[in-house]
């Protein structure tokens, strides 16, 4: 930057296109919605909204910097900036300096730095920690009580108790209660004399910013961490064998979750959500712990597998999407899963957490939504893309450098959230004992953009959805699914690369099982996609893992005979499968089932017909005219149909028959329970964010400069344009004005806006101000009338 | 992914498939520290528990083996949780131990202490209500005194809070005893002497040896290890008579040194044999024995078939920590769950045969084991489907449609050696007046019953009804037949005694052959759905055929 700035306005004007496009892309706020010229995105960088996303979004070394900046002043010389840091490391300074200015939170004047007018309203009076400057504390307090040689050797005197007060208050807060007690308060009154205490009211005291400074010995934070702490890892083997273990479970478990979900739907709690009990009996179900349950529940949810079926009591269900995914290939369905974990705003490690005032946080409840916890996913994963491959870090390493990337989240929350998503990987399988694996890193490249670089980065990417404001627990009742907001990042990762490379190490399906005499069938490995649901179906599940082991039971076998397998096909389908002879003991299980499945059987009629003469009845067996009533012969004098008895009365009685109405006693209605399925849940596109990326912000940046080239135009026809130029000034002062003239029968020479936001002057004469409104009458003679509140700013004339 | 013989599942147990070729090498890596659960056919499981873990500790084992043997034999990726368990569980053995000091400062000469590497361990354990009472003075913040007679009960404790704690306070040498192997023709095996090693290394502990496998030489060995005075104790009395043959022929010891102390005798001698049962007995509600375990100053106690220990036993022992403790078992499963307490009162096991030496012993012998089923006739079937829960099972065992299969089967192996086993007295006399067979009760006679015992070994008789208070009597012999007509499943341990009488080995390699007689579709065939699984489980081949089909 060669040239020099008044304003922060004038500095971005005379930034080249490059760096406004750079600016914009640091700062995607200011581009929406789209700025009327180049003042305008000044103007609204300077606002405290965008200065405040901006701060929020810089890691530790950048607001070590920014503080120090403020403190230092405006146009402090660099050699300052190093002392309060504490370091001569110029380089990596020089590095954030700029990266700060080039994020509009600095701009360069003749003299200097500025910080911009809202940063340190932003920070806070308590700068890391210090108090306020002493001429602000005490404006009339002459200036030697600032004095750093002063403070110093007032300090040196300073008997020990005193010296200890201070020191307790040296690293923030630079606020205290006066003691009530003697000794205290004597030793207080000791540092108020002599000024290195100043009383902000009767019982509080504050230390000035100077002699927290000199304290610190004019370090301004304990540690300067202008660069990212490193991460601890260690070398692991097997990383992708892991994984890929353990994202075979993770299918296992969706599988197992939609086969019981399917059959047995939970309610949905008036609230939304799933039940603590229906949990707790998924989780036997699946035989996993409550946590870990809770993921695979909010998995399958993000995924869109299950849903609330919209019905008047509404059920959790699997969506007719589940049926395509259990036929995709293994790889193709982890990825599913992984796409829809990494875009989830939904925080499963909140289940079970007493959210306030209400009860235990719900899985598929609003208390789960969390929005941040996308964000800090994604960090999460970054950090270990960053590393090399197989290389896992210690989770207390990763946690501080995920502390130092976001030094404005409170620790606790963001340590247990890393964990959660350390967790969550490593049942995903997109991580494998610590380390990314090569899925892992197939779903996270999009997330690291190439070309900027790991550590000294810009202000990072700022996320749309990482904000403070954003409400931390917003509940939207609704979709879990938030279909991708990619911001700032590059096109989403596609499902064939994430399925290409995960694929590989899934563990290869096993098309056997081996079957033993107690009963018991294992499946060694994941079974094709026939045969595992067929062994779900017929035998119970006993144990999981990289292998199944199923248990044939009555039970069991009576289920599969429920569905309509024959004890024939049923023993084929094992012995074909099976590597090993089939144990007789199983072969006569099967068969002594069978022997009595179907033993009676129960069916539904809504009518009977009895009669004694078995012609009758074979005759209307016979009618064609009946044949609409579906007439059945269970016995030789009992006829059942199908149709309302009342309907069959009237239809045999038009037949020429004289039946009487029997009692409807006994006739029961078994309805068939089909496997539910919830309708498929619209998934719109997504909220409507078009990225802001280069090209947009490139022609973002175009338009501003013809604006800008149209508002210079405008400045110079201003100059050429009769009358003054009005300054834009508060309301309350134009009023004032206003009234004066009335009174004085003045003329006043006005800035107007007009419907379409162009200002244009007049020259009027006020002749009243009431209502927010002023009549006058205008250089022409007539009378008008002006809104107040469109006056841009007003001037005697004269 | 490597083609391992053995898959690690989610829920620690590990299945290891047999027919694998390095099934053996692999088995040989995980039977230290996980426990055998069943061993059907094709695949065994194994279970990884804490206990397990511990023993394998206390064996020397630490978690880089472990977690070393699974990663080598697995065929998948070892889930990453399990691991890091199985480091953790193990590395809280041995944080705290009791050790004996001496006082420098009394004359007494030495106390027990509690002492611990970590800190807050010692803070947490000492904060439960049911260890504190059991510990004295703090001596620093690493140690605390412990009173001696609670040093079983604290042991107890410790383990059931997570934290089990190494012995290395020593024992009392008791009263010395000159006993001596006499190997004259004879010698110890490898693997016996092995465990006699091991056992003396570690103190205290529990020797694994499958049937058959000399577990009895063992014990010789261990007293002659420790040549002092020695409490054995034993389930019965014929086992107490085998123990006392051996001990005669194996060692130095004469008859004279031996003594019984069971029901019929109270024999006090430097090596004493005593049954739990003696032991257990109370007579107005006090253990009337109980002074046995002082009436000398023993050196060694062997307790026989731990996983069969009494619970009043236990308490018993907890007592009698200071003394050296020998357990000899086949295995460490117990029905009661109480491997726990094996594990802190006697203490962890100190040898484990390899499972080859098992097949070598010819443990498992080859035995058919068939389940008739037979339909209750229309009019029994209506009986039983409108009787009484609690009189269901007799009516369906009792059926009369069992009668012609028991004829036919006594037919079909007429000239071997037969029992008929039952519960139910009217049935067994009915099956005995049909068989014209005779019929050995609780209320036979103690001369009648030896009578028929003699006349069946010798094969006199061929075929003898028993009922279920006879099937235990100790000196049943053996049979090759055996027809079970009636008689619950109880539990795992007693259906595998009750076939350990007829599966014993046979001297020529004859298949033995158990038939169990059930009524269909009634709670019998239940009981023989667990008798079925169980059997299956410990690799047995099982059939089921119809009694038409005979």
């Amino acid at each position: 930057m060669a040239t020099t700035s008044r304003s922060l306005a004038d500095d971005i004007r005379g930034r080249s296109d490059a760096e406004l496009i750079d600016l914009v892309l640091a700062r995607p706020d200011l581009a929406r919605p789209a700025p009327a010229d180049l003042t305008g995105l000044a103007a609204r960088a300077g606002t405290r909204a965008s200065v405040q996303r901006a701060v929020e979004a810089l890691d530790r070394g950048h607001l070590q910097v920014l503080e120090a900046v403020v403190v230092a002043g405006d146009g402090a010389d660099r050699s300052v900036l190093l002392q309060l840091l504490g370091t001569d490391d110029t380089k990596t300074v020089e590095t954030i300096v700029q990266d700060l200015w080039r994020s509009a939170l600095l701009w360069r004047g003749a003299d200097g730095d500025h910080v911009v007018r809202t940063v340190p309203e932003v920070l806070g009076a308590a700068v890391a920690g210090l108090g306020v400057p002493m001429r602000e504390l005490r404006p009339s307090s002459p200036p030697e009580h600032a004095d750093p040689d002063r403070i110093r050797a007032t300090i040196a005197e300073a008997p020990d108790d005193s010296r200890a007060m201070l020191e307790r208050m040296t690293w923030g807060p630079a606020f205290g209660v006066l003691p009530t007690a003697a000794p205290g308060r004597t030793t207080a009154r000791w540092l108020l004399e002599h000024h290195l205490l100043v009383p902000v009211s009767t019982d509080r005291v504050a230390m000035p910013r100077e002699v927290g400074l000199v304290l610190r010995g004019g370090r301004l934070h304990r540690v300067a961490e202008l660069t990212p702490p490193d991460i601890e890892a260690h070398a692991v083997s097997l990383v992708d064998a892991a994984a890929g273990g353990a994202a075979s479970e993770c299918l296992t478990h969706v599988d197992e979750l939609a086969a019981a979900w399917g059959a047995d739907p939970p309610r949905v709690l008036r609230a939304g959500g799933l039940s603590v009990r229906d949990l707790r009996i998924t989780q036997m179900a699946l035989d996993l712990d409550p946590e870990h349950t809770a993921f695979v529940v909010e998995l399958a949810y993000a995924a869109g597998l299950v849903a609330d079926d919209g019905e008047v009591v509404p059920v959790w269900a699997p969506t007719s999407e589940i049926d395509e995914w259990s036929s995709s290939e293994a790889g193709h369905r982890w990825a599913a899963l992984a796409l829809a974990w990494l875009a989830s705003t939904r925080a499963p490690h909140l289940v079970g957490r007493r959210s306030t005032g209400t009860g235990p946080a719900n899985a598929l409840g609003p208390d789960v939504q969390w929005p941040a916890i996308r964000a800090i996913r994604r960090e999460v994963l970054r950090e270990l893309a960053s590393l090399e491959p197989n290389r896992a870090p210690a989770p207390a390493s990763l946690r501080e450098r995920l502390a130092w990337r976001r030094p404005n989240r409170t620790a606790a929350v963001l340590d247990e959230a890393v964990e959660a998503v350390l967790r969550e990987g490593e049942w995903l399988g997109v991580t494998g004992r610590g380390a990314l694996s090569e899925a892992g890193r197939a779903l996270v490249a999009p997330l690291v953009p190439a070309g900027r670089g790991d550590g000294g980065g810009g202000v990072g990417v700022a996320n749309t959805s990482n904000g403070k404001r954003a409400a931390r627990r917003r509940g939207d009742g609704g979709s879990g699914v938030a279909a991708g907001i990619t911001s700032t990042e590059q096109p989403a990762v596609t499902v064939e690369t994430v399925a290409a490379a995960m694929s590989a190490h899934l563990p290869s399906p096993v098309d056997h099982i081996l079957v033993q005499a107690d009963l018991t069938a294992v499946a060694p490995g994941p079974l094709v996609g026939g045969l595992g649901s067929f062994m779900r179906l017929a035998a119970d599940v006993e144990s999981r893992g990289g292998a199944t082991v199923y248990r044939f039971t009555p039970e069991s076998v009576r289920r599969a005979l429920d569905a309509g397998w024959t004890a024939a096909d049923f023993i084929e389908t094992v012995r074909r499968s099976s590597r090993t002879t089939l144990p007789q003991p199983l072969e006569y299980l099967v068969s002594d089932v069978a022997r009595k499945h179907g033993q009676t059987r129960i069916g539904g009629a809504a009518a009977y017909i009895r009669s004694d003469d078995e012609a009758v009845l074979d005759t209307m067996l016979a009618s064609r005219d009946l044949a609409p009533l579906r007439l059945r012969r269970l016995a030789p004098t009992v006829l059942v149909s199908s149709a309302d008895p009342r309907v069959l009365v009237d239809l045999l009685r038009d037949n020429g028959f004289a039946p009487v109405h029997e009692g409807q006693d006994g006739t029961v209605v078994h309805a068939e329970t089909p496997r539910r399925r919830a309708g498929s849940r619209r998934r719109g596109p997504g909220p409507m964010v078009s990225p802001v990326d280069r090209p947009y912000t490139q022609s973002l940046v175009d338009g501003l400069r013809a604006a800008e080239a149209t508002a210079d135009q405008r400045r110079v026809e201003d100059e050429t344009r009769p009358g003054p130029r009005i300054q834009a000034m508060d309301p309350v002062v134009t009023l004032s004005l206003l009234r004066d003239a009335v009174a004085d029968r003045h003329g006043v020479w006005i800035g107007y806006s007009d419907g379409h936001g162009a200002t244009s002057r007049h020259l009027i004469h006020p002749q009243k101000v009431e209502g927010g409104r002023v009549r006058a009458t205008d250089e022409s003679g007539h009378e008008k009338s002006f809104s107040v509140h469109r006056i841009t700013g007003a001037t005697l004339e004269g | 992914m490597n083609d391992g013989p053995l898959i690690v599942q989610s829920d620690k147990t590990l299945l290891l498939e047999v027919d694998h070729p390095n099934a053996e090498a692999a088995r040989r890596a995980i039977a230290p520290f996980a426990e055998l659960e069943r061993a059907p056919e094709h695949v065994h499981t194994y279970r990884i528990t804490p206990l397990g873990l511990w023993n394998a500790r206390a064996a020397g084992h630490d978690a880089e083996q472990v977690v070393d043997a699974l990663i080598t034999h697995s065929r998948y990726a070892v889930p990453h949780a399990l691991l890091v368990d199985v480091a953790d569980t193990m590395d809280r053995y041995g944080r705290l131990t009791l050790t004996k000091e001496g006082l420098t400062d009394s004359p007494e000469g030495t106390r027990l202490v509690l002492r611990t590497t970590d800190r807050p361990v010692l803070e947490e354990v000492l904060r439960h209500k049911k260890i504190k009472p059991l510990t004295g003075e703090r001596l620093d913040d690493l140690a605390v005194v412990v009173h001696p007679s609670e040093r079983g009960t604290l042991k107890q404790e410790l383990l059931k809070v997570g934290w089990p704690a190494e012995d290395l306070a020593g024992y009392v040498d008791g009263e010395a005893h000159p006993i001596d192997l006499d190997q004259a023709d004879w010698h110890l095996r490898p693997y016996q002497q092995h465990a006699v090693d091991g056992f003396w290394h570690g103190g205290s502990g529990v020797v694994v040896l499958p049937c058959g496998a000399g577990k009895t030489l063992v014990g010789a060995g261990a007293m002659a290890a420790a040549k002092a005075t020695t409490l054995i104790l034993v389930t019965n009395t014929v086992s107490a008579r085998q123990w006392k043959d051996e001990l005669i022929r194996r060692t130095t010891l004469t008859e004279e040194e031996i003594g019984e102390y069971s029901g019929a005798r109270k024999e006090i001698r430097p090596v004493t044999i005593a049954t739990y049962q003696v032991l257990t007995t109370k007579r107005k509600g006090a253990y009337a024995h109980l002074d046995l375990l002082d009436a000398r100053d023993w050196g060694l106690i062997v307790y026989d078939e731990v996983h069969l220990l009494p619970a009043p036993i236990f308490r018993m022992t907890a007592d009698l920590q200071a003394r050296r403790r020998l357990g000899l078992t086949a295995t460490l499963v117990r029905e009661d769950g109480r491997e726990a307490d094996v594990f802190s009162l006697i203490g962890p096991k100190r040898f484990d045969a390899p499972w080859k030496d098992i097949e070598a012993q010819g443990y498992i012998a080859p035995a058919d084991c068939v389940e008739v089923r037979v339909s209750l006739p229309d009019g029994q079937r209506m009986a039983y489907a409108v009787s009484e829960p609690e009189e269901r099972y007799r009516l369906a065992s009792c059926s009369d449609a069992k009668l012609p299969v028991v004829e036919t089967l006594a037919k079909q192996h007429s000239g071997e050696p037969t029992l008929i086993i039952g519960q139910y007295l009217d049935q067994l006399h009915e099956v005995a007046e049909r068989l014209g067979a005779d019929v050995i009760t609780g209320e036979t006679t103690v001369k009648e019953r030896q009578r028929l015992y003699d006349a069946f070994r010798t094969g006199e008789i061929t075929t003898l009804v028993v009922s279920k208070v006879a099937n235990f009597s100790i000196d049943l012999p053996e049979a090759s037949v055996a027809i079970q007509i009636s008689g619950t499943f109880g539990s795992r341990q007693e259906e595998a005694q009750r076939l350990g009488r007829v599966l014993r080995p046979k001297g020529d390699g004859r298949t033995a052959h158990f038939y169990t007689i059930v009524s269909r579709d009634t709670v019998d065939a239940d009981f023989a759905a667990h008798r079925q699984r169980f059997l299956a489980e410990q690799g047995y081949a099982y059939r089921i055929v119809d009694a038409d089909d005979l």
